[in-house]
């Protein structure tokens, strides 16, 4: 019983794996319905970090250093991103300012 | 056995596509030249095939691939160059290069607004190789490439140089084809797999055939049959054919009406059938009656139609009807008319397609009912007209008869061997059917021709009114005007030869009658639609062998 | 100390990889040429930078030479880094593709910059860079590998897009492509993920030999599901296109061209190299989806096709619809049809490439008189500038599949991969296929009218003067669209013998 208890309140990789998937769903939800073009941008961050977790978790349960390694790979990706990504977006901010992604819309059709 | 001129089939076909590299290095200003070179291409396209003609094994070789060329062409897809010559093609391609020819010759003094004889004659030479490469293709898929290549130069030729609705022509027809050449290159696709993915070429597939269970065989010769039956066209897919005659020019129209229409029929006789005998079996019916339903519908349209080159349009699919009725019928004696008329209707129609190009020429207007006594005002050309109508409903004597006549016969007895056979009464009552849609025939083309060519010259004609309606003599110089007017209104299309001087007064002088490069398109294909009615033998004696040996595999059918 | 540290085994010794820089050549050749040019940009002044388009032409030249040299050296794949990176005919193929297509895009590109008054220097830079990643996408065969060519080919394209930045247009272009290209990568990642975790590696063979038919994992599928949803955007399938029109309208036009070859060609290379190493036993999962997909994005790109009236807003559509013909068969991949399926996908890419960035170079060259993206701006074109015209009509009559050019020869290959799987559901496909052929010819036909038949709008039939390198890059194009639909033994003998 006791040591039930303890297999229950012990983290398991497998929380980190549902954790992981919450912050995806979380992340992806919020590109999905968010019109900030900086706060979807924040939210695919976080869908980025949620694959790190998941790849942390991964590399855990399997021994294998593997998935670890591929988090460094993401990390320089992602800030490589971040720097475009801000650069774009700056950029149209500037030129509209308080622009949300239903005003960048001059192409129809 | 063979002889060893196989390569002139090669030069054959791609001949004119050295005439075109040619002519893409002179500026199109330089008009004559640009048609000097075309039509000498054409000529020597012409005189090579004659070569063919002469060096070809009459006889009982006929039946036999000549002129066989079988070298590498994309070993990646297992498809091989390989073309020959057997009775069945011969005559078709030399159809098509003495049309061609013709065609150019008649372009000569007839190049249609907007003018730009180059890419006009150019179209007209690349044409040429599409349609002679079709007939001597014997893998499927350089079939396939051949087949295609006449698409584009036709949708530019109608599309650029056709009448008013043009644009909207062009585009049904191309449509129309694609989507039947879309299904027939899945159809093939399908083939190739079935019968174990070892070749394309038509030899093996013969011989294979009995690879594929007959449920298959149903559904392959399904696309195949779109895609030829568009092309022919067959009655429910036949309604781009009188836009775009309608609306073509006249040489597109000749062209269109004498090869491009044969194609698919070819396709019928060459591959569908012998490929797939099981299925074409649970076809012939179906092709049978649309071709009796075609033949009727293409009679009554003539009757309904006010404007002569449509009502020629709506005659080809009559006649298009009677080869298909012959081929429905599976035997040998049908599918020797079907090529029989195919080559007759090449003729026929070609001509009555160049006679109503140059009586628009001449009058700016093909509604029947705007015309009359063309015989009194232009005789010559009129009693062409008059020879070529009576050609066209079958007039025992000229060439038609001898592609119509028999292929109603054949319907009589319709394939039948030991273990399978189709619907003696269902032929029987098509064949009575189709007999009716002769009279018809003669019905229309008569009436056509009595409108036309009898009565007193209507006014249109006697040169007083334009084709509008309007009097010429109101205007200050009325008698200077319907000169131009009726001669020439399109520019350089139609330069006078034999006409009256221009702006003369007296009306009876305007019209001129035949002229010389009328004279020496057309006489070619007058005295082919006389020889060959005076003496069907002539082609039957080379078709037969060929027909035979491709209706083998039908033959062979055990019905299993 | 130190020593002692390191001669104890308690951390096993690292041995370094052995590396065969003959294989690695072409890579380094451009990673060499891509610090040239940014050296060059450094010290040149503004008049000369004409030079840096003539380096980075020729830089990607001198890196096709170590392909030809790998090729004829033998059909030994060259295996480095544990598996994790491939050279083999298949990713030689590739490769020479895109060099040559980016080839073609510097010639495009040259006269637009010079007279456009942009940044050449980064310009060249970025897509030298973007260009790498595909390069090095070919020989992915590892999932860490595989994001990494995906991610260095992406980021300089998302700056490409947004070349013209007083531009809003061209804000947007870069904006929606970022933002959606990142979205898939995050999608694609998290799948990856959890590949690695029903398997324990990121070797793809090591996947491949995991993942079974019929034992496969919840996991293992939803993985499969989410790499594949992620490339879906990459190469603009439907439903995940939204970006692709607007990134292709806003963009500048040879980056336009680019994106619409090239990158999209490195999604379908990064989806074979999945398909065919990692999953070659899971088509239960992506045949169905991949399928459906590749019937809806070909109908659904032609549908919206027909009813635009900006050329390359068209042709955004139209390169979607093309997208859905190159995905038909992935559909079979994996059945008995595997080996036509991959000729048929890199013939497909080939002769795409060439058409397309044919078709952009006239446009390049006509938007240089008309100054007008307007189908009607091409009205007559025919008349004043029949070799354009002529190529344009050749161009189209090739994207639409008309014998004898390029184009019959990838639809056919598609085709008949479709119909050797031999299954219903291949005729299917092949039937779609076939009858969007034929809806494609509604607008390709109505850009020939404008062409041909339909009179000059402003009646201006001055000719056009195009530059030296967008003439050849017309004819390299023309050339090539020709050669390959009358021999199309000239890339089905390479394409043939590629194996995965």
């Amino acid at each position: 019983m006791n040591a039930v208890m303890i297999a229950i309140i012990e983290p398991q990789p497998i929380w980190y794996l549902m954790l992981s998937a919450l912050l995806f769903s979380i992340g992806a939800f919020g590109v999905l319905v968010r019109r900030n073009p900086l706060i979807m941008f924040m939210c695919i961050e976080l869908m980025l970090n949620a694959v790190n977790l998941s790849f942390v978790a991964f590399s855990r349960i399997w021994g294998d250093i593997g998935g670890q390694s591929t988090v460094f790979f993401v990390l320089v990706v992602a800030a490589a991103e971040v720097v475009v990504g801000l650069g774009i977006i700056v950029s149209i901010l500037r030129r509209k300012p308080g622009a949300t992604a239903d005003d960048i819309s001059l192409m129809k059709g | 056995m063979l002889t060893d001129h196989n390569w002139i089939l090669t030069v054959g076909v791609f001949l004119p596509l050295a005439g075109v590299l040619i002519m893409l290095f002179i500026p199109k200003e330089e008009e004559s030249l640009n048609k000097a070179i075309a039509i000498i291409t054409a000529a020597v396209t012409l005189a090579v095939g004659i070569a063919t003609m002469a060096w070809f094994k009459y006889g009982s070789d006929s039946s036999k691939l000549q002129f066989h060329v079988d070298v590498a062409w994309i070993p990646a897809i297992k498809s091989r160059y390989i073309i020959g010559l057997d009775g069945v093609s011969m005559p078709l391609y030399i159809l098509s290069m003495v049309i061609t020819l013709l065609v150019m010759i008649y372009s000569w003094d007839h190049i249609p607004e907007p003018g730009n004889a180059k890419a006009f004659m150019i179209l007209m030479l690349i044409l040429q190789t599409g349609m002679a490469g079709t007939f001597v293709a014997q893998d499927l898929i350089l079939f396939f490439v051949f087949f295609e290549v006449v698409l584009l130069p036709m949708y530019f030729m109608i599309g650029v140089w056709g009448g008013e609705q043009r644009q909207y022509a062009s585009l049904k027809f191309f449509l129309y084809t694609m989507f039947g050449s879309a299904l027939m290159l899945v159809a093939f696709l399908a083939l190739f797999f079935q019968t174990g993915a070892q070749s394309f070429s038509l030899e093996y597939l013969y011989a294979h055939s009995s690879m594929i269970s007959t449920n298959v065989a149903v559904w392959i010769f399904a696309g195949m049959f779109v895609g030829f039956a568009v092309k022919v066209p067959m009655f429910p897919f036949h309604t781009w054919l009188p836009d775009a005659h309608t609306q073509a020019p006249t040489q597109g129209s000749v062209i269109l009406a004498a090869i491009l229409l044969k194609l698919g029929t070819y396709g019928f006789i060459r591959i569908a059938i012998p490929t797939l005998p099981q299925a074409a079996v649970k076809w012939a019916p179906v092709i049978g009656v649309l071709a009796v339903i075609g033949i009727i519908y293409g009679a009554l349209g003539c009757l309904a139609q006010t404007d002569m080159k449509r009502l020629i349009a709506f005659s080809s699919v009559a006649h298009m009807g009677f080869v298909m009725l012959g081929i429905s019928t599976l035997t040998q004696f049908g599918i020797n008319a079907a090529v029989y008329g195919m080559v007759a209707h090449g003729l026929i129609t070609g001509m009555l397609f160049f006679l109503a190009g140059s009586i628009k020429n001449r009058y700016h207007t093909l509604e029947i009912a705007k015309m009359g006594g063309i015989l009194k005002r232009i005789p010559r050309l009129g009693w062409i007209l008059g020879m070529c109508a009576m050609a066209s409903l079958g007039l025992p004597g000229l060439a038609g008869f001898w592609g119509e006549f028999p292929a109603i016969l054949s319907a009589y007895s319709p394939f039948h061997n030991d273990y399978v056979h189709l619907s003696q009464p269902l032929f029987r009552t098509l064949m009575v059917i189709a007999a009716i849609g002769t009279v018809l025939a003669a019905g229309y083309l008569l009436w056509m021709f009595q409108r036309v060519a009898f009565g007193e010259a209507s006014p249109l004609i006697a040169g007083d009114v334009d084709a509008d309606g309007n009097d010429l003599h109101a205007g200050a110089h009325a008698g200077d005007h319907a000169g131009d007017h009726l001669v020439g209104e399109r520019g350089h299309g139609a330069v006078p030869f034999s006409v009256g001087a221009a702006g003369n007064a007296d009306p009876h002088a305007e019209v001129h009658d035949v002229g010389i490069f009328e004279w020496i398109a057309w006489t070619p294909l007058l005295i082919g639609i006389v020889v060959l009615g005076a003496y069907p033998d002539l082609m039957f004696k080379v078709l037969n062998g060929s027909v035979t040996k491709l209706l083998a595999p039908v033959q062979a059918l055990t019905g299993k | 100390m130190l020593s002692t540290l390191l001669a104890s085994d308690v951390v096993a010794p690292f041995s370094s990889p052995k590396i065969d820089y003959h294989a690695l050549a072409p890579e380094l050749v451009l990673a060499g040429v891509i610090v040239a040019v940014l050296l060059a940009d450094l010290f040149l002044e503004e008049s000369k930078k004409w030079v840096l388009s003539t380096i980075a032409g020729f830089g990607l030249l001198a890196a096709f030479i170590p392909i030809v040299t790998l090729a004829v050296s033998g059909h030994r794949a060259r295996s480095m880094f544990g598996g994790a990176y491939v050279v083999d005919t298949y990713s030689l193929l590739v490769k020479g593709i895109f060099l040559l297509a980016g080839y073609v895009v510097v010639l495009l590109s040259q006269n637009y910059l010079e007279e456009g008054d942009y940044y050449q220097g980064e310009y060249y830079f970025l897509l030298l860079s973007s260009i790498l990643g595909m390069v090095m996408m070919g020989s992915s065969r590892d999932l860490v590998t595989i994001f990494v060519s995906l991610e260095f080919l992406s980021i300089p394209a998302y700056m490409l897009a947004a070349w013209r930045k007083r531009d809003l247009k061209s804000n947007e272009a870069g904006t929606k492509y970022y933002l959606l290209g990142v979205f898939a990568s995050a999608v694609m990642l998290y799948g990856m993920s959890l590949l690695y975790g029903d398997t324990g590696t990121t070797i793809l063979k090591g996947i491949g030999a995991k993942l079974q038919n019929g034992s496969m994992s919840p996991v293992a599928v939803l993985g499969i599901v989410f790499v594949i949803i992620g490339f879906a955007f990459k190469v603009s399938a439907v439903p995940f296109h939204n970006w692709a029109p607007d990134t292709y309208q806003g963009a500048p036009t040879p980056i336009t061209a680019f994106l619409s070859v090239a990158s999209k060609a490195a999604g379908f290379v990064a989806l074979i190299n999945l398909i065919y190493v990692a999953f070659p036993h899971g088509g239960d999962v992506f045949q169905p989806m991949i399928g459906v997909m590749a019937a809806s994005t070909m109908t659904l790109g032609n549908v919206m096709a027909l009813r635009q009236t900006n050329i390359v807003r068209m042709l955004a559509y139209s390169s979607i619809s093309q997208g859905g013909f190159i995905l038909m068969p992935l559909a079979v991949a994996g059945g008995k049809s595997s080996g036509n399926a991959l000729t048929a996908i890199v013939t497909y890419l080939a002769v795409y490439a060439a058409t397309n960035l044919g078709l952009f170079a006239v446009i390049i060259a006509v938007s240089r008189k008309t100054r007008s993206g307007e189908v009607s701006s091409w009205g007559g074109l025919f008349s004043y500038a029949p070799l354009l015209g002529v190529l344009a009509t050749a161009f189209l009559a090739s994207l639409a599949g008309i014998p004898p050019l390029g184009g019959w020869v990838a639809k056919f290959g598609a085709f008949r991969a479709v119909i050797t799987s031999g299954t219903n559901w291949g005729y299917a496909l092949a039937i779609v296929g076939a009858v969007n052929s034929v809806i494609a010819f509604g607008y390709y036909g109505s850009l020939m009218r404008e062409i041909w038949m339909k009179p000059v709008p402003d009646g201006d039939t001055a000719p056009i003067r195009t530059p030296s390198s967008l003439n050849a890059a017309l004819m390299i194009c023309g050339g090539a669209t020709l050669a390959l639909g009358v021999v199309p033994g000239i890339i089905l003998r390479f394409s043939d013998i590629i194996k995965l």
